[in-house]
């Protein structure tokens, strides 16, 4: 009998310790992954680490900011020792303001219409294309989304950025901001972005005897196998570090408010 | 004058580097015992090495040293006792790190393993001290699964596990767990007479 070749996508090496071991490999290039998580889980140095990784590989790499400007970003993300200013500074890693961005745009407006949308896509992808970005992230798709008012519209801007972003080869992570990290949960603020995007990584708290563990889940990851177990995480100076979490210690979690 | 105890030098030098030593105490001779296998790693074998204190802080445990006149400043310690005594993590010990609870028993595992990524020595060991401090607050059967993943995450690591016990203080799903996944034991612990 012939032995069957099995085909494998491509993979974007996230270079996070362990992450890359659930994902056998990493992201299949050119995904578009939600990383939700509640206040506090990690959702932003996932994000930060994904691309310093990216850079020291020699990658260009972009960060939408929306949540805080990217002075406070940078000062926050200096006390990591994995992370180095000079990335920056050489343009490896290139940070924008989304408020300065919707200014050049003419966007400084409360809610989004489709031309402004469109707009806004357009935009991202020149950065995009014009960089020769293959990382990007977004932190967070939450803030952004709430300027646009459809769901429908919603739809259409992940959608069409999405397919724009995979056709240049750039593997994005959109960071969405939830309040409960449960399984009765929905892992998007919207609920269309989970349906969308072609991975979710879920991060949150467990409550075990009134302390936090931190947790992360691939849920979802089209393009490959993946383990679905809940590994509990620290961020490190030298970057967030995953291990499996103790399945006895799931009956002595409890469900909160902020977390499972 | 601190007499150690010659006879777990000796036994050390048959341990390989991904072995998992057992070390039974009594209440009596903890740290006696606890001199007498650290010294040789330290000193003999020149390793380096991260020091879990759940038992005691780790500033108690430095200064037992220091008494002896052992420098273990090389050595860096993960105190999971501090944290829960107000003013206990304002210490003057650069190699000392605080894990906020003994329940929190990923994230000793996670710290362990960041800290020996900083470490500069090529040969290391982890001191658990001590499954029955962690028995205090952690389920038999979260423990025993913890101690499988313990000792093996460092096992493939090539980190020698010291994993220091009382017996009679420790439930016995967690005690023949131990038994099942050390490789070695040091056994110094009392006679317990049933």
């Amino acid at each position: 009998m012939q032995p069957t070749t099995v085909y494998t996508r491509d993979r974007c090496v996230t270079g996070i310790h362990g992450l890359d071991e659930i994902l056998r490999g990493g992201i299949p290039y050119g995904s578009t992954v939600l990383a939700a998580g509640t206040c506090g889980s990690g959702k932003t140095t996932l994000g930060m680490e994904f691309l310093v990784r990216g850079a020291l590989a020699g990658e260009a790499c972009a960060h939408f900011t929306a949540t805080e400007p990217s002075v406070k970003l940078l000062e926050n993300i200096r006390q990591y020792a994995f992370f180095d200013m000079n990335m920056v500074d050489s343009g490896l890693i290139n940070v924008f303001d989304m408020d300065v961005l919707y200014s050049w745009l003419g966007l400084d407006k409360a809610s989004f219409e489709l031309d402004d949308v469109h707009a806004l896509i357009k935009a991202i992808v020149d950065i995009v294309n014009t960089i020769g970005v293959t990382r990007l992230v977004i932190d967070s798709v939450t803030t952004l989304c709430y300027k646009i008012k459809s769901e429908q519209l919603i739809r259409d801007f992940l959608f069409t950025l999405g397919k724009k972003l995979a056709t240049l080869g750039c593997t994005t992570i959109l960071i969405s901001e939830i309040t409960s990290a449960t399984e009765n949960a929905h892992w998007s603020s919207f609920g269309v972005e989970e349906a969308i995007a072609d991975g979710i990584i879920v991060m949150g708290d467990s409550e075990r005897m009134g302390h936090l563990l931190r947790f992360l889940q691939v849920v979802k990851m089209r393009g490959t196998s993946h383990s679905r177990a809940k590994h509990a995480i620290e961020l490190t100076p030298l970057g967030v570090m995953l291990t499996p979490m103790l399945k006895w210690g799931a009956s002595a979690d409890k469900t909160s408010r902020w977390g499972q | 004058m601190f007499e150690l105890d010659q006879r777990i030098s000796e036994q050390l030098t048959q341990v390989a580097l991904n072995s998992a030593v057992q070390v039974r105490v009594g209440t009596a001779n903890s740290f006696m015992v606890t001199a007498s296998t650290m010294i040789p790693l330290m000193q003999m074998f020149e390793m380096g090495g991260v020091y879990i204190s759940a038992s005691r802080g780790a500033v108690e445990i430095i200064q037992a040293f220091e008494a002896i006149g052992v420098d273990v400043s090389h050595i860096q310690f993960i105190d999971l006792v501090s944290s829960g005594i107000l003013g206990g993590t304002d210490v003057k010990y650069p190699n000392v790190h605080f894990v906020d609870s003994p329940i929190m028993l990923e994230s000793i595992l996670l710290r362990t393993l960041y800290v020996l990524r900083t470490m500069e020595s090529q040969r290391n060991f982890v001191f658990l001290d001590s499954v029955n401090a962690l028995a205090i607050y952690n389920d038999d059967r979260m423990l025993a699964e913890y101690l499988h993943t313990f000792i093996n995450t460092f096992r493939q690591r090539e980190v020698l596990t010291v994993i220091l016990n009382v017996p009679d203080q420790t439930p016995p799903l967690v005690l023949s767990n131990l038994d099942t996944y050390c490789t070695d034991v040091v056994d110094r612990g009392q006679v317990v007479i049933l």
